[in-house]
């Protein structure tokens, strides 16, 4: 079995976009539709690579992307973060949400801004986990 | 009851983003997560005669909410906010109780109705509407409006208009932990002037001593939690008299229990909230009684 892509995002069509990229590239996809959701499926089937949005309802990524590397477990999972948010939006996030007394986390492995072309994704994902 | 998070529902023309940075002094007391919601409402996109449904014309629509809310999400997010998205295309008030549900909202704050008079008495108003069927509070609110002046804060001074009904005890409730947020509190509760007709001036006089008794009682509950509040009795048409107290308070919103009328008798005769939130030049804060 190929090594496994979580795509979260709660818009079904870039969901797909994410889907057929991973798959055309021997990879097995899975999906989520929200934070909350992401981590769930993150800890219950330790996903090679995560590729995540920032927006999204119920729990955005910014808190997944947290929850995700201050957990000794699931820290070493690499992430791409996929989004409308600029880069610039999502560090300063993650510096304000520490100051309030978070622990620091480390700045994402790739970040890319929306909309991506499938070739730019797909070389993301080669360059993260072969 | 905290406000811990709040949906914020905008069709972009009167809420805009410097009314919900008005609100964000409820950071000082709890809330840590902004829920955007825009409703693109079906006639907008639905089958035409030779056209069918206007897939493009949705997709236009939907992008030009989602532009808008990725530049408030920066600015939220860069604050350390947690924030979160809905554009759908559908009915209003169901698909906001769908969200507040999703995602057990603390306060709805969504703008006054925009359907016209005979709209609204045939289908009911979408306030109204949205509180049968919630049991969130909804704030009415009307940063933009043509008389209102722009609030840094609007729940520095509220104005709370008690009927002593249970939905006005619950305001109660959800106006305590604010302390941070409010500088004074004023409750005022209209005497219907039908209640003093045919009495003499010392049943009046006695009326207006027990509404003052109750009211100081409701006063001292904000004041054991370091409220300063003011008690304040008027006689006369309440939604008239509420607005009235409301500028003589100088309040910056009025804050009103909902009535459990039926929406027949709310959309034919009207109710006090209705009128307010529709008319009102204060922002206002409806809560609903607690739903079976």
């Amino acid at each position: 079995m190929g090594k496994t892509v979580l795509t979260v995002d709660d818009d079904p069509d870039v969901r797909l976009f994410n889907v057929t990229v991973i798959e055309e590239h021997g990879y097995t996809p899975l999906e989520a539709t929200n934070g909350e959701e992401g981590l769930s499926l993150i800890k219950q089937e330790k996903p090679d690579l995560v590729i995540l949005d920032v927006l999204m309802p119920r729990e955005s990524g910014i808190r997944l992307y947290r929850n995700l590397k201050t957990d000794k477990k699931l820290k070493d999972i690499p992430v791409i973060l996929l989004s409308g948010i600029a880069q610039k939006s999502f560090l300063r996030s993650q510096k304000a949400l520490t100051q309030f007394g978070g622990a620091a986390v480390p700045e994402p492995e790739v970040y890319l801004e929306k909309p991506v072309e499938a070739e730019e994704l797909a070389a993301a994902i080669k360059k993260m986990i072969g | 009851m905290e406000i811990r998070k709040l949906l914020f529902v905008t069709k972009f023309e009167k809420l805009g983003f410097d009314a919900l940075q008005s609100l964000l002094n409820l950071r000082d007391v709890s809330l840590n997560h902004i829920v955007f919601q825009n409703v693109i409402e079906r006639d907008k996109v639905s089958m035409r005669r030779g056209t069918g449904f206007q897939k493009e014309e949705a997709i236009r629509l939907k992008e030009r909410a989602n532009i808008r809310f990725i530049g408030w999400a920066e600015h939220l997010f860069e604050q350390g906010m947690e924030v979160g998205v809905y554009i759908v295309i559908g009915k209003l008030v169901p698909e906001v109780i769908k969200a507040t549900q999703k995602e057990a909202a603390d306060l709805i704050v969504i703008g006054r109705s925009h359907k016209g008079v005979l709209e609204q008495l045939y289908q009911g108003s979408d306030v109204t509407d949205l509180l049968r069927r919630t049991a969130v509070p909804v704030l009415v609110y009307k940063h933009l409006s043509e008389d209102s002046i722009h609030l840094k804060n609007p729940f520095e001074r509220p104005l709370l208009a008690t009927d002593w009904s249970p939905a006005s005890l619950k305001a109660i409730e959800y106006l305590k932990p604010l302390k941070k947020v409010v500088q004074q509190i004023d409750v005022i509760h209209v005497v219907d002037e039908k209640e003093l007709k045919g009495t003499s001036a010392m049943d009046i006089q006695k009326t207006r001593k027990e509404t003052r008794r109750k009211l100081d009682a409701l006063c001292d509950i904000f004041e054991k939690e370091g409220i300063a509040a003011r008690p304040h009795v008027y006689v006369g048409e309440t939604d008239e008299e509420i607005e009235k107290a409301a500028r003589e308070c100088q309040a910056t919103m009025v804050v009103l229990g909902s009535s459990g009328k039926t929406s027949w008798v709310e959309r034919w005769l009207g109710s006090t909230p209705q009128t307010i939130a529709e008319n009102s030049v204060f922002p206002t804060l409806l809560v609903p009684p607690e739903k079976q």
